[in-house]
């Protein structure tokens, strides 16, 4: 059906080395743009350098504080502050990509609407709080965490550990994937009702102009919020994973 | 009925399957999310103080809640594409 089609990134130049596909589409622009525009502001808005903060740097420095106190500070505790690039980065280019996405004009593509875009973050948030554990408790120990202790012995004790061990591993696997799902999903969705909107105008007829272009002004705005919140739930649920996996569990 | 019978069915009888899946997806949704931001609401109105706390950790729980609604909605737009 042509609603997916829109969907689909177009090809500016092809390039393949060997067997895999490396065209520049309008996807890799986008992200492009988007980590550029990242970079751009946060080093104006570093530079600028006041005492007292106005313009462009009051602005990010609202956004670097809060990534600060809420997302790292509260969740890790003070000597958490080590992982605060690594959240915010994650924070900032995710907000950043998916408000591009909500710009008509030239790449027009939501980077985080692409699975393997949220599904490549959603691993290196995995890879990140399993290395941050085992870093800080060693291999053995963290992973005997997985289990509480005060089994009972004999058979029962293990096919209670067994079955605890199936529980907890299931819910590791399914943490990043949840992460991955949720943000494609929201924004493929979100940008899928814009389009099923304005293409009634299409479908039924011309009269239903005003009506249309109403619901989608008000999706629009809903999205901009969707857009910054989940943004925000990546981060501070990358950051709760990790300071999971760090503290002391048992 | 003949098999070639059968088989037209189901390009109609998966997108009644996708139908089905996002609207059971969305009730139980709907009903957790009402009820989380309900109890969310009523925690604020006891303490206004933790109006800001409680407000975060309301968000982090619809956004578990909606990821729910939007693992159905995966489901409808691989079965009706």
């Amino acid at each position: 059906m042509n609603l997916m089609e829109h969907l689909q990134p177009h090809v500016y130049i092809p390039l393949k080395i060997g067997d895999i596909d490396i065209s520049i589409t309008n996807a890799v622009v986008a992200i492009w743009i988007a980590s550029f525009l990242v970079f751009l502001t946060l080093t104006l808005a570093g530079r600028a350098g006041r005492l007292v903060p106005k313009g462009i740097q009051n602005f990010m420095e609202t956004l670097v504080q809060f990534a600060r106190q809420t997302l790292v500070v509260e969740i890790l505790g003070e000597e958490g502050v080590a992982w605060f690039p690594f959240i915010a980065t994650l924070f900032f280019f995710i907000l950043y990509c998916n408000l591009l996405g909500l710009v008509p004009v030239f790449p027009g593509f939501t980077p985080t609407s692409n699975i393997w875009v949220t599904a490549s973050l959603a691993v290196v948030v995995f890879i990140c709080t399993h290395a941050a554990g085992i870093a800080k408790h060693g291999i053995g120990r963290y992973f005997k965490n997985f289990v509480p202790s005060g089994m009972p012995k004999g058979i029962a004790g293990l096919v209670l550990t067994g079955f605890m061990l199936l529980v907890e591993i299931i819910s590791h696997v399914a943490r990043p994937f949840s992460l991955a799902v949720r943000l494609f999903a929201n924004m493929t969705a979100g940008h899928l009702v814009i389009m099923v909107f304005i293409s009634m105008i299409f479908m039924i007829s011309a009269f239903i102009t005003p009506v249309s272009v109403v619901m989608a002004v008000v999706m629009m705005a809903f999205e901009i919020f969707v857009c910054v919140l989940q943004a925000f739930i990546f981060a501070i649920l990358a950051s709760i994973y990790i300071s999971l996996a760090v503290h002391a569990e048992h | 009925m003949d098999a070639t019978g059968l088989a037209q069915l189901v390009p109609g009888l998966a997108k009644l399957g996708g139908g089905l899946s996002i609207g059971l997806g969305a009730l139980g949704t709907g009903i957790g999310m009402g009820i989380l931001v309900g109890k969310a609401i009523e925690g604020m109105a006891r303490q206004p103080e933790s109006a800001g706390l409680l407000r975060t950790t309301m968000f982090i729980g619809v956004a578990f809640v909606e990821a729910l609604a939007l693992y159905a909605l995966v489901v409808t737009f691989l079965l009706i594409f």
